[in-house]
């Protein structure tokens, strides 16, 4: 384990600014999302969750993919380049890095999905929350918020100084690099770390018990909660634009005269034309089946699938709903119990 | 507000048990401090769900567009805000006025989680409470004591209408209406030269992620089928490049010209803060200034300026030009 003092954080993001386009938590007119680094940033690490999970680095809102040409009866494509992959991802929280192991599930896998491939081969860098929010529940999915097992390097804020402490090779490597800004804990630096993860997981007030959810929300394709919690559902995507799970996405063209490009971009399941079909049928009428859909598929169609819950337990969408549309009503509902520390 | 909470549950058991409504909408609380939403009761006995604290501010009056309500008759509860939409609807042509019973709430202002959250006093709390113009912020083994206004959405600060100017039955005294001048923003926008000014607006819809919630939940946007959700052709991109942002927010704001109720809603639900109050009180400045004032939403009656031709009016737009 190492340690790097507070003060010389700005002196590390310039080097790691040179070495790789390097992402973090900025301010910007009062919004904090990931943005590149350069001189003079606005950095916020302190703040928990960014309003855009880094989602939005790895699988951004929309990338062109193929540029085309058509003269005559000629038809030309051409693949966009892949996009760079050895960027930095610094100040990750452990939810949003849960979030990016559930987006490889999909992306990863059989047909693997080139794009979100080489974005993925980032470099990730989590910062441990050391109080989480009142509306965080990652715990409630096996989540630590202390630790994030699948990130390449894990911080721990001390106060003063972050401990810092190497996850995997590519981890290691970059720690390596870094020598004259990294330097030795104290023991009891190094011990504080426990401490901090202990405390983390405690501030955490609610105890969630989630055994059997997935089994029983399987069965509540008609339960009569998707009755009363739709009417109020305003049908706007901000749970899902906002969610770093959420990875549904939809193709469209920009072209003028005789060249364009084709893109694409996230979509939300919470829009009516999100299953409208060309004749005009619609499988998902009304926002009923849409709200429905959406926790059916983190609760029970996505674990079904993959093995794991299509929610990390984040909170923004508990935060940032309109009209407080909250998953762990859902939860409950299917079985899921909750008692306070 | 406890006193108002209770009347609503009591009018709302009578209204719906006495057969004169079929539903009634208000707020309920959730389980978190900020979480007050709109409720749907049908039965009497759920009367006790309704709730009324610092927290209610969702405007209930655009559910009355969902098909599943139209032919019943519904009891709602207004704040301020919320009656301007509901007579912006009713000038729309888009409600009916006969089928909805209004319950008036009078309003002193609603608290911003925001606020609280950037004050830091956000951890740990269990609710808040309002007496006089003191709030009270009450956690588990404490509690702390602020002056109200300093949490208070911006919108309510500079509203000018607390008091519902639409209703059947009013629920508790009119308030005192005080307004802060709305137009602060906007004239120090208007202060700075025109490429200042597109630089900060392209900033600002350079962060919008086309969720929609501003359209969703204003009461002015009530069109059948939106010019966005067109799928053919589609005018608008699904990629948030910027000038796909800049015709969704132009277009829109064009479109509520003269018809913006000056709610705030847009703004509150903007999950990236687009200060959406801003372009909208331009266009509402440059109607009052060129037409005369006109508050949207005040009399359904009253013919807006924008739907009317006076030979008198002023077309200095024209005669720039020199045409």
């Amino acid at each position: 384990m190492q340690e790097i003092q507070k003060a010389r954080l700005p002196q590390l993001w310039e080097y790691l600014a040179k070495k790789a386009p390097l992402y973090l938590p900025q301010q910007e007119d009062g919004v904090i999302n990931f943005a590149p680094w350069q001189e003079g940033a606005r950095v916020k690490l302190e703040s928990l969750n960014t309003v855009l999970p880094p989602k939005s680095i790895v699988f951004p809102q929309w990338e062109t993919y193929l540029h085309f040409t058509q003269k005559a009866r000629e038809l030309k494509l051409t693949p966009t380049k892949e996009p760079e992959g050895s960027y930095i991802l610094f100040g990750v929280r452990p939810c949003d890095v849960a979030g990016i192991t559930v987006l490889d599930r999909v992306f990863l896998q059989d047909p693997v999905d080139v794009f979100y491939e080489s974005r993925r081969r980032c470099t990730i860098i989590s910062l441990a929350c050391n109080e989480p929010d009142i509306s965080c529940f990652c715990s409630a999915f096996g989540l630590e918020p202390g630790f994030a097992p699948a990130a390449d390097i894990m911080l721990w804020d001390g106060d003063k100084f972050l401990l810092w402490q190497s996850l995997t090779e590519k981890g290691e490597t970059l720690t390596h690099s870094l020598t004259d800004l990294l330097e030795v804990p104290t023991p009891a630096e190094t011990e504080s770390v426990q401490c901090l993860r202990e405390t983390a997981a405690t501030v955490q007030e609610q105890k969630w018990g989630l055994d059997g959810v997935k089994e029983r929300a399987k069965d509540m394709f008609n339960a009569p909660i998707w009755d009363s919690l739709y009417r109020r559902c305003l049908g706007c995507g901000i749970c899902t634009y906002l969610c770093p799970t959420c990875h549904c996405f939809d193709i469209g063209d920009f072209s003028r005269g005789e060249r364009g490009e084709r893109f694409r971009c996230w979509d939300s399941c919470m829009y009516k034309d999100f299953t409208l079909m060309a004749s005009g049928e619609n499988p998902r009428p009304t926002q009923k089946e849409r709200v429905r859909q959406r926790f059916m598929h983190k609760l029970s169609y996505f674990p079904a699938q993959h093995g794991l819950y299509g929610c990390v337990g984040c909170g923004r969408c508990v935060r940032k709903c309109p009209v407080n549309i909250d998953i762990t009503q859902v939860i409950k509902e299917a079985g899921g119990s909750i008692s306070c520390a | 507000m406890k006193e108002i909470m209770q009347k609503m549950r009591a009018e709302a058991a009578r209204v719906l048990s006495s057969g004169e409504v079929d539903l009634v909408l208000g707020w309920e609380k959730g389980d978190l401090w900020w979480q007050s939403y709109p409720v749907f009761i049908e039965n009497e006995k759920k009367a006790e769900l309704l709730t009324w604290d610092l927290f209610c501010v969702p405007n209930l009056a655009k559910y009355l567009l969902e098909e599943i309500w139209h032919k019943k008759r519904v009891a709602l509860f207004f704040k301020g805000c919320d009656a301007l939409g509901f007579n912006q609807l009713m000038q729309d042509k888009r409600v009916d006025r006969e089928k909805a019973f209004i319950f008036a709430v009078p309003c002193s202002g609603l608290v911003d989680p925001q606020k609280v959250e950037r004050a830091g006093l956000h951890q740990g709390l269990l609710r808040v409470e309002r007496l006089g113009d003191e709030l009270t912020f009450v956690y588990k083994d404490r509690e702390k004591k602020t002056a109200a206004p300093w949490f208070y959405y911006d919108k309510c600060l500079t509203c000018r209408y607390p008091n519902p100017v639409v209703f059947d039955f009013m629920l508790g005294e009119p308030v005192p209406v005080n307004p802060r001048e709305r137009f602060t923003a906007v004239k120090e926008l208007e202060g700075q030269n025109v490429d200042a000014r597109f630089q900060y607006w392209q900033r600002q819809f350079s962060r919008c992620i086309r969720c929609f919630a501003c359209r969703n939940v204003c009461p002015a946007c009530s069109c059948r089928e939106c010019i966005f959700d067109l799928t053919s052709p589609r005018w608008l991109g699904k990629a948030t490049e910027l000038s796909e942002n800049q015709f969704y927010h132009i277009t829109r704001a064009f479109h509520m010209a003269g018809r913006c109720v000056d709610c705030g809603e847009c703004a509150r639900v903007c999950p990236v803060q687009i200060p959406l109050t801003s372009l909208n009180r331009k266009l509402i400045k440059d109607i009052d200034e060129l037409y005369g004032p006109y508050d949207a939403g005040v009399d359904p009656q009253k013919v807006p300026p924008l739907v009317t031709f006076n030979p008198g009016d002023p077309a200095a737009f024209l005669e720039s030009k020199g045409v």
